[in-house]
């Protein structure tokens, strides 16, 4: 009963000390905002990238190119693909980007044949405005992903110029899948006479395969391969997480040395909360003694201490989680690097996870000084008034 | 029965190689409602003996019960929890929390309190009624005089009602007219609700206000009178 009735006072002392609790609770907010963002793009990066068990689609690449802009395979080839046994479905497409490096808002264009735009939609993709029928009608129509909607601020009805190619925005996919949520979708001749490579109908930037059983994504891959080892173009063939894992390595690797702010934000988050309880400790000693006069055990003040530490790193770790996550759902940030997008994941999991890790820093800081303050005599506490 | 008894009361400290015995085998015996005044030149051990009385510091050797309770046997906890049952103490710099207001300063110890919310607010305000800090309930520390100061210390410390009421030296900063009031206050306390009262001095004037006076010469009693 102690132990909450002491709650407030310890809430008094936070309010009342507005300058320390200031630059501390904003400081933990700032290193808190630091560890969600990275967070959010070391998720976005291992869910793009991340293998998952019953994954169908390879995606069939110029070997040795590493960018749209040098990928170039005959659009024949695809007739061949679907031939390999265990193959489902074939989609041709020519990619067009803004930029073909590392970059937060690139346009990625994918062109399709008319007739394979349901398969080159996102599985679980869903119109959410405009039509597939209007998209189909209209020669340099698009359906743009809800990500890059919002980014570029654009709507059904809008036209849309980008990487010196303009559409008529035909409709809005929205989907789980990040790689759908940030391109265009576009006529592949309309794209392929566009971007003008080689010819309307004869070049493709890549291929995506769709397969009946996932267990033989790999023995699928290898005959595609084989099947144009000697050709004049021929082939590397990867998952889809594979393919975009290679595609952004960089992203990725860039996303493995960010994991390092991260530590480096939660280290920060323990010193501020350790600083502000060790000054804090410091400057009430005189406090302690008398609360000890009064009655209150070592223990007790430990607690209040304890609970110090806690609720401002908690307090800290929700300002600047939000406020991440917030940033994040808003500004819709997209890492695109050679026509392969990697979102940072938006959702709550990045969130949840900084302020329970921010809580646990508060506690772990606070509980050195509050165990001191608990075996502390008071006699000690006097003396040293 | 005496309410407080000291039997062959015995402090040492160590401070370097040294061992210092600011208390030497005090024996002492306190009435109840009396109010004693503690006198002697600097290192005498009144302090230590009011340190030893509140239960914040242990004795060495020897017994100190306290209405009829064995003071010197008693844990760490059981002794803050005896201390906040029956010690009220008033401090030569007030020590009030600065943080917090009178009113909460008062209201700290009976957070303690097994008591409602609604008692705990008429006990701290009829202190700071009895005091007469009331229209200063929401100040802080800060915005308050040395002798407001010093009767919000002193509400916070009857807000209990102690068995016994310790004070270090409680005029120490005040000037001469804000400490006789506050002097006048806790004599009012000792007759009108028979409070035992200890008070180390140094002020020979503030004696007068006591009805016993013991003086300590090298941590042992030199001399004790009675009125």
């Amino acid at each position: 009963m102690r132990l909450i009735k002491v709650i407030p006072t310890v809430f008094k002392q936070i309010m009342r000390s507005p300058i320390r609790s200031f630059l501390t609770l904003g400081g933990i907010a700032v290193a808190m905002f630091l560890f969600v963002m990275v967070e959010s793009m070391r998720t976005g990066v291992r869910e793009a990238t991340q293998a998952t068990a019953n994954e169908t689609t390879l995606v069939v690449y110029r070997k040795n190119r590493y960018c749209p802009f040098t990928s170039r395979l005959p659009q024949y080839y695809g007739d061949r693909i679907e031939r390999i046994e265990g193959v489902a479905s074939v989609v041709p497409m020519q990619i067009h980007v803004s930029n073909c490096g590392a970059s937060l808002d690139v346009v990625t264009f994918r062109g399709v044949p008319k007739d394979d735009i349901t398969s080159a939609m996102a599985k679980d993709g869903t119109i959410s405005d405009g039509s597939i029928e209007t998209w189909k009608q209209r020669g340099d129509g698009a359906i743009v992903g809800s990500s890059l909607a919002k980014r570029r601020g654009i709507k059904v009805g809008d036209r849309f110029k980008a990487a010196g190619i303009t559409i008529f925005v035909a409709a809005i996919q929205e989907t789980s899948k990040a790689q759908d949520r940030n391109v265009a979708l576009v006529h592949l001749p309309f794209l392929q006479e566009a971007a003008r490579k080689g010819g309307t109908g004869t070049i493709v930037t890549q291929f995506n395969v769709q397969i009946n059983d996932s267990t033989k994504l790999q023995e699928i891959a290898s005959s595609i391969d084989e099947t144009f080892a000697h050709d004049e173009h021929p082939t590397s063939t990867f998952s889809e997480t594979a393919f975009v894992g290679r595609a952004a390595r960089d992203i990725v690797h860039l996303a493995d040395v960010a994991g390092i702010l991260a530590w480096g934000a939660l280290a920060a988050v323990f010193a501020l909360v350790a600083n502000a309880v060790v000054l804090a400790m410091r400057d009430r000693v005189r406090d302690h003694a008398v609360l000890q006069t009064l009655g209150y055990t070592g223990w007790l003040i430990g607690w209040m201490v304890l609970l110090e530490g806690a609720s401002i790193a908690l307090i800290g770790g929700l300002v600047g989680g939000i406020a991440a996550f917030i940033a994040v759902r808003i500004g819709q940030f997209t890492m695109t690097m050679e026509g392969v997008n990697i979102e940072m994941a938006s959702g709550p999991s990045a969130v949840i996870a900084g302020i329970v890790i921010a809580f646990a820093l508060g506690l772990f800081a606070a509980v050195i000084p509050a165990l001191r303050l608990a075996r502390t005599d008071i006699a000690t506490c006097f003396r040293a008034v | 029965m005496s309410l407080i008894e000291c039997k062959q009361l015995t402090k040492h400290y160590i401070r370097g190689a040294e061992q210092i015995t600011p208390l030497q085998q005090l024996d002492l015996s306190i009435d109840r409602g009396r109010f004693v005044a503690l006198m002697g030149p600097s290192g005498s051990g009144k302090t230590t003996l009011l340190n030893l009385l509140a239960g914040i510091d242990r004795p060495s050797e020897g017994e100190l019960i306290i209405d009829g309770n064995q003071i010197h046997t008693l844990s760490r906890g059981k002794l803050a929890q005896w201390r906040s049952m029956h010690i009220g103490y008033i401090f030569q710099l007030y020590n009030l929390i600065p943080v917090l207001t009178a009113y909460e300063n008062v209201e700290l110890p009976l957070l303690l309190h097994p008591i409602s919310r609604k008692e705990r607010h008429s006990r701290v305000a009829s202190a700071l009624e009895m005091v007469g800090i009331s229209d200063r309930h929401e100040h802080y520390p800060r915005q308050l005089s040395g002798g407001q100061e010093q009767r919000v210390a002193i509400a916070r410390a009857i807000v209990t009602k102690p068995t016994i009421l310790l004070a270090d030296e409680p005029t120490g900063d005040l000037d001469r007219e804000t400490g006789t009031a506050i002097m006048e206050l806790l004599k009012q306390f000792q007759t009108e609700q028979n409070q035992t009262i200890v008070m180390v001095t140094h002020d020979p004037q503030t004696t007068d206000w006591a009805d016993t006076l013991l003086h300590l010469e090298k941590g042992k009693l030199a001399e004790a009178v009675t009125s």
